[in-house]
């Protein structure tokens, strides 16, 4: 890793990849925390 | 020896901050791959013969130069680089009495840190351990970002070509240096103005030479830390900024720079829909709280108005009462005093 | 089957009859035209069609087809995201007209995209082939192929309770609330990049519109022009499509002066946020040169002047203020994006260099502009967008 450019890279391609997977995960927690007021 | 309080205090402040410092893993430094190539040009030593705009067409297989290399004409104005030039050599001062005339050869800077390669969403472009940057066209989409982005004006595009148009720059003649020989430009010069190296080198010959002819050029060398720094290293006897180059750039590299924004995106998809959530679950106990209040005073006023009716009702029982109470007195009191009046007669 | 109620099909427009209504002729030569330029864009290049060059790669189908238009779409997920996560149900009635004016806004966008590359058969490999994650317009692409799918998915109840297929009209219903978030957090993304995209050229793009808050002022301005998009829009579909509205005219003017009050707020924002900006960078110096001239009609002429008319129309309950804001606004988020694209882009650069868009240019972004309306008309004219379908009415 001799260049910013090539750390940029490596960091951000992972960043996009975790945050897609964070966001999707989002639904069943929020699914999960608000069963009991869907259940009613 | 005694440890003064003092002394003590300022050891352990020392201490901490040489760890600090010894720990540096949120504050980034790169410094490139190490031993990669670069040139230095010497505007002093430019005469602008243009043998290197010849050379590098020849190379690269281009057409040939269109205005011919002994007509003084084409430095009446300021070109730049297309994509059948990939550098071209402009006039920046014209001779005088006292003062031969000023050239500069423009081209890509091949930068330590290339925006055109931070900008591309392809990834199209690479910094090579030996120092160019290449671009490879077979990923390209033609956006022609990088050729918005670069501040050297150095990258051109095949507008002309309706299916295949490819972003045209110097290549520092990579495949050559790989054989081992010179780029063409500097093989070309006969002035020695473009000298190929090591960049390292390159610094190092460049402080010479300021060193030794400390009248001749200007205390700096362009391209040692400008945005980054390049690969392209420029001597110049006239301030840099006369050779259509900025020396009061910054030396933050571009790519910290363009994507500097960028790490707000992460932050926008994790907190967004936990904040958005919020509020819509906000805005819904908001609803149900006002339908609660709305119905509690519509049962209060129900209740009430309830209270009233029956108030009224009980009043004008009452009254109905005493009206019936009145009208039995009145008439028992008029039969009594019948009955007394017809008693007497 | 299909169960559509019989009264649930709009009522005929006055004077419709005949394919060959002026209306028709008109848009189908600009059309006509527009494919014809883009037939020579493919066989002879972007030069024989556009007026760009190496120093202005960037021209009106960036500068307006994209930039504008992404800005101008806005409409979608601002009315979206005040009803359906804001609770501000009063303005469910000019939900669907803004979706569906964002997503055919996107679809102009792409279009333009798909003109202005040099391989636009290539547009997908960024996620296919190469990805170039560094790259603001990387962040970009994802961003509004994404939403386009969203403001895709989000404009399909009309369609379903159209055809009559309540299990898909019921499944999209569901979805509304995941889909606004995600069209709230994509559109504050790439609305902000599209400026983010610009700090990579602090020495071409002129210090009074660069800044390291370019994604801010880029956000801002787009939810100015995406409110006043929808005031415009509901202007001219309000009178096209008179005889489907349902909502009375007091219902609908109480809507744009809500619209009114909320693009004045807007606008003073920004205002303040170049104000800020001038400061922190100090350059009010600037303002005394011809750019800084310039750069002040844009400001006071397009920002500060429709901030006052939305503010008074608003005010003293004067519509036709509120209206001629609108339009000022538009036209001013055009200005900006044109400024920073092409005008203000290469201020230092040598004037015969300067870049004004070719006639060819201007004919292909004016026929995708008529294809968005054309399409806009077709649907409107059959699904339920300007009224609700009586079968679901009052439903999310």
């Amino acid at each position: 890793m001799h260049t910013l450019f090539d750390f940029l890279t490596h960091t951000k391609g992972i960043a996009y990849v975790v945050a897609g997977l964070l966001l999707v995960s989002y639904i069943p927690f929020w699914r999960f925390l608000t069963e009991r007021e869907r259940r009613h | 020896m005694t440890v003064t309080r003092r002394g003590f205090i300022g050891g352990a402040l020392g201490a901490a901050a040489a760890a600090a410092t010894a720990d540096a893993g949120t504050v980034k430094h790169f410094e490139g791959y190490p031993g990669r190539y670069g040139l230095l040009h010497d505007t002093t030593l430019c005469v602008g013969c243009r043998s290197c705009e010849a050379a590098c067409k020849e190379v690269n297989g281009l057409p040939p130069v269109t205005e011919p290399l002994d007509d003084p004409t084409v430095f009446d104005s300021i070109r730049r680089s297309t994509d059948t030039s990939l550098t071209v050599v402009n006039r920046y001062v014209e001779g005088g009495d006292d003062h031969g005339a000023v050239y500069r050869k423009l081209q890509c800077m091949h930068c330590n840190e290339p925006c055109c390669a931070t900008v591309c969403p392809c990834h199209a472009f690479e910094k090579t351990p030996e120092g160019p940057v290449l671009y490879h066209a077979e990923l390209c989409m033609g956006c022609r970002y990088c050729v918005m982005a670069c501040p050297y004006y150095a990258l051109a595009y095949e507008y002309d070509n309706p299916l295949t148009p490819k972003v045209m720059r110097c290549t520092m003649c990579y495949d050559r240096i790989k054989e081992g020989k010179l780029p063409g430009c500097a093989e070309a010069c006969p002035m020695g103005a473009i000298t190929f190296g090591r960049r390292e080198d390159l610094i190092r010959v460049a402080r010479e030479r300021i060193r030794k002819f400390p009248d001749r050029y200007i205390d700096h060398i362009f391209g040692e830390h400008e945005f980054g720094g390049t690969s392209w290293l420029v001597l110049s006897g006239v301030p840099f900024r006369e050779l259509g180059l900025d020396e009061g750039l910054t030396t933050e590299p571009l790519p910290a720079i363009a994507t500097s924004y960028l790490g707000v995106v992460p932050l926008v998809i994790t907190i967004y829909p936990g904040l958005l959530l919020g509020m819509y679950a906000f805005s819904k106990r908001h609803e149900a709280v006002a339908a609660a209040e709305r119905e509690e005073a519509v049962t209060k006023a129900l209740a009430e108005a309830d209270e009233a009716t029956q108030q009224k009702l009980a009043a004008a029982a009452d009254r109905a009462a005493k009206d019936k109470q009145r009208a039995i007195d009145a008439a028992v009191k008029k039969a009594l005093a019948d009955a007394e009046k017809g008693g007497e007669s | 089957m299909s169960e559509v109620a019989m009264d649930a099909t709009p009522p005929e427009a006055p004077g419709k009859g005949g394919i060959f209504t002026p209306f028709n002729i008109i848009t189908t030569v600009i059309l006509l035209g527009g494919a014809a330029i883009l037939g020579l864009r493919f066989t002879h290049g972007l030069a024989a069609t556009t007026n760009l060059s190496h120093t202005y790669p960037w021209g009106l189908w960036i500068g307006f087809d994209v930039m504008s238009g992404v800005a101008l779409a806005a409409g979608g997920f601002v009315t979206s995201s005040a009803v359906y996560l804001f609770g501000m149900k009063e303005y469910k009635p000019i939900v669907r007209p803004a979706l569906l004016t964002g997503f055919l806004g996107y679809f102009l966008v792409v279009l333009g995209l798909l003109a202005d590359l040099g391989r636009p058969w290539r547009l997908p490999f960024p996620f296919i082939k190469s990805a170039g994650p560094t790259s603001p317009l990387f962040e970009v692409a994802l961003c509004v192929a994404l939403y386009l799918t969203v403001l895709f998915i989000e404009s399909t109840p009309p369609v379903f309770e159209w055809l009559g297929l309540k299990w898909w009209r019921k499944l999209v219903g569901s979805m509304t609330i995941a889909l606004t978030i995600l069209g709230l957090i994509l559109s504050t993304m790439h609305q902000s990049t599209l400026g983010a995209m610009y700090m990579v050229a602090p020495t071409r793009l002129h210090p009074l519109w660069y800044s390291s808050h370019i994604p801010v002022h880029f956000f801002v301005s787009a939810v100015a022009a995406g409110l006043a998009m929808v005031i415009v829009e509901g202007m001219i579909s309000h009178r096209a499509f008179h005889h489907q509205v349902e909502i009375s005219a007091e219902r609908f003017e109480s809507i744009n002066f809500g619209l009114a009050k909320a693009a004045a707020v807007t606008l003073a924002v920004y205002l303040a946020i170049k104000c800020v900006g001038l400061a922190i960078e100090d350059e009010w110096h600037l303002l005394g040169t011809g750019w800084g001239a310039w750069f002040l009609v844009e400001l006071l002429g397009f920002v500060l002047l429709p901030c006052l008319l939305f503010a008074v129309g608003y005010r003293e309950r004067r519509l036709t203020l509120v209206r001629v804001a609108a339009v000022i606004t538009v036209i001013g988020i055009m200005l900006n994006r044109f400024n920073i694209t092409f005008v203000a882009y290469n201020w230092n650069r040598a004037t015969t260099e300067i870049y004004v868009p070719s006639w060819m240019e201007i004919w292909v972004t004016v026929a995708f502009i008529t294809f968005a309306v054309v399409a806009f008309r077709w649907i409107a004219n059959r699904m339920p967008v300007m009224y609700e379908h009586p079968d679901w009415k009052g439903v999310h």
